[in-house]
């Protein structure tokens, strides 16, 4: 991981997107050293509106010999890498750019209902069993899977509100977080209002208008970068089975609603990186919403399964516990750019120049394990 | 219940090759899950092969209409003006065979436990199209 860049994370940029892209990947690409005519390799996620050819032309690129795709959304920041890696490893491409860009918050809102026309469903997305009744957005989805977490195993709002705070007080120390300026408490979190029972305004993300890019390379070269070299332990994909079809809302068909695709990916993620989660200094989790982050811990085995909500309120995932999370603010505080800011700020903790930096970190593990499949990595100061 | 006709409410799709049978069975007041014919298996949601056996021969088993309240949501944020807040979103084990959920939605809101009984009904949202919705069951005694 050579080179990183971001823009600022606002409420309405008053840019495109692909200005966003654009000014974030020459962000990342002198970050890196180097010069657009030096990438080779573009990959992009599946809900970007900016495609391959407008970035080769926006930036002044020489060639293409290397692009990919990778989506759904916030599935794709960690497998995104691990495209670049496959690319650069089978001799495709030598410098790959990775990026993500949106006008989240003045564009596109994600959190309205995107249902038009008379009738939904058919032709395999499956909607016609659940827009009718008014499931309509992922957070109600994920209200759902908060429930039944509760119902079976006593996860009380006062530890699932422990993760919004940290995020928050992360975001209090990073300057270039929309919530740098806001402090919040628990009285707060809890008088907050409720936007579908048990999750509150807290519980849920950000939206963002802002972009992030990365470099990625080879090992060689990372050690003339001009900055500490940050290396790729492992990376990996995942999905349970039997995971139900369709984009999003058949996932609550799952037979097991806590268990996310996270645990899979995770199995694969430390057998390849020959770690577990004892080795995992600081962590970045995919927060599109609170319980998103607790069924992960879980999931990636730093607690039993059930035990998330006592995990988050033990100061275990504060900065000084045992697991440091989301040391950016994450998406509940920093900014939501689709889970590519965690792999960001997760360079940023490897090279020793996060706002929360946790003292001697030298592994990451990045998240984007929301549903329906999932990916990981591990980074590892070189 | 608030009449969707009336709001511009959203339809299901009911036409769709793998599924119409589940909307075909709920304009008769029947409901009813996909099923391998063969070897039993449950392809819910409907789809054609089953991965268990091998074959692409399905039929609609027939289900009792009761079943335990997997987990619910009480939506208190208005996202589409046909569904006014607060509303309640049920998920439902149906009983009797392993592996069909289904939603419903409540007017209001609830008052629920996991686990609870329910039992269905079919409500008409536009002429020749019923949903299943599901409502607590009334425990004698």
């Amino acid at each position: 991981m050579v080179g990183i860049g971001t823009t600022d994370f606002s409420r309405d940029s008053g840019r495109s997107v692909l200005t966003l892209a654009t000014q974030a990947c020459l962000a990342a690409i002198g970050d890196a050293g180097m010069v657009p005519g030096d990438i080779d390799g573009l990959v992009r996620c599946d809900l970007d509106t900016v495609r391959h050819n407008d970035l080769v032309h926006s930036l002044g690129m020489k060639r293409l010999d290397f692009f990919s795709e990778v989506g759904p959304g916030g599935v794709a920041p960690s497998a995104m890498v691990g495209q670049a890696v496959a690319a650069i490893l089978s001799g495709q491409a030598t410098n790959v750019l990775l990026f993500r860009a949106l006008n989240g918050r003045s564009g596109r809102r994600f959190g309205i209902s995107s249902v038009g026309g008379e009738r939904i469903g058919g032709s395999g997305t499956y909607d016609e069993f659940f827009g009718p009744y008014g499931l309509l957005t992922p957070g109600q989805v994920f209200a759902l899977i908060a429930q039944r977490h509760m119902s079976r195993y006593g996860t009380r709002p006062e530890e699932l509100a422990h993760i919004p705070l940290v995020c928050r007080r992360r975001a209090n120390a990073n300057p270039q977080a929309q919530m740098h300026d806001r402090t919040l408490t628990l009285d707060e979190y809890l008088s907050a209002r409720m936007i579908s029972s048990p999750l509150r305004l807290f519980d849920f993300c950000l939206e963002t208008d802002g972009a992030c890019a990365l470099v990625v390379s080879r090992a060689e070269r990372a050690k003339d970068s001009p900055h500490p070299p940050v290396l790729i332990r492992a990376v990996a994909q995942g999905s349970l089975p039997a995971p139900q079809p369709g984009m999003q809302f058949p996932v609550l068909m799952r037979q097991d609603l806590t268990t996310l695709p996270a645990r899979p990916t995770a199995e694969t993620l430390y057998r390849r990186a020959g770690m577990g989660p004892e080795d995992i200094d600081v962590a970045q989790f995919y927060d599109c919403f609170s319980i998103t982050v607790l069924l992960q811990m879980e999931d990636f085995g730093f607690c039993a399964k059930g035990e998330g909500g006592s995990f988050a309120a033990s100061g275990a995932i504060d900065l000084g516990g045992s697991l440091p999370i989301n040391t950016g603010g994450g998406h509940l505080s920093e900014g939501y750019v689709h889970g590519m800011n965690h792999v960001i700020e997760g360079v940023r903790q490897m090279r020793g120049t996060s706002t929360s930096q946790v003292v001697g970190a030298s592994t990451c593990l990045v998240t984007s394990t929301p549903l329906p499949p999932g990916s990981a990595l591990i980074l590892r100061a070189g | 219940m608030t009449d969707p006709r009336l709001a511009g409410g959203i339809l299901p799709e009911t036409g769709d090759i793998d599924t119409a049978g589940f909307w075909d069975a709920a304009r008769e007041g029947r409901l009813v899950a996909r099923m391998c014919a063969t070897c039993g298996a449950v392809l819910h949601l409907p789809r054609a092969y089953c991965s268990e056996c091998g074959r692409w021969e399905g039929r609609w088993e027939e289900l009792p209409g009761s079943g335990r309240l997997h987990s619910w949501t009480v939506v208190h944020h208005q996202v589409h003006p046909a569904y006014p807040v607060p509303y309640t979103i049920v998920l439902v084990d149906v009983d009797g065979v392993e592996g069909v959920r289904l939603l419903g939605r409540i007017d209001g809101e609830c008052d629920l436990r996991a686990d609870q009984p329910m039992h269905v009904w079919f409500e008409e949202v536009a002429e020749d199209v019923f949903l299943p919705q599901w409502r607590p069951s009334v425990v004698e005694g």
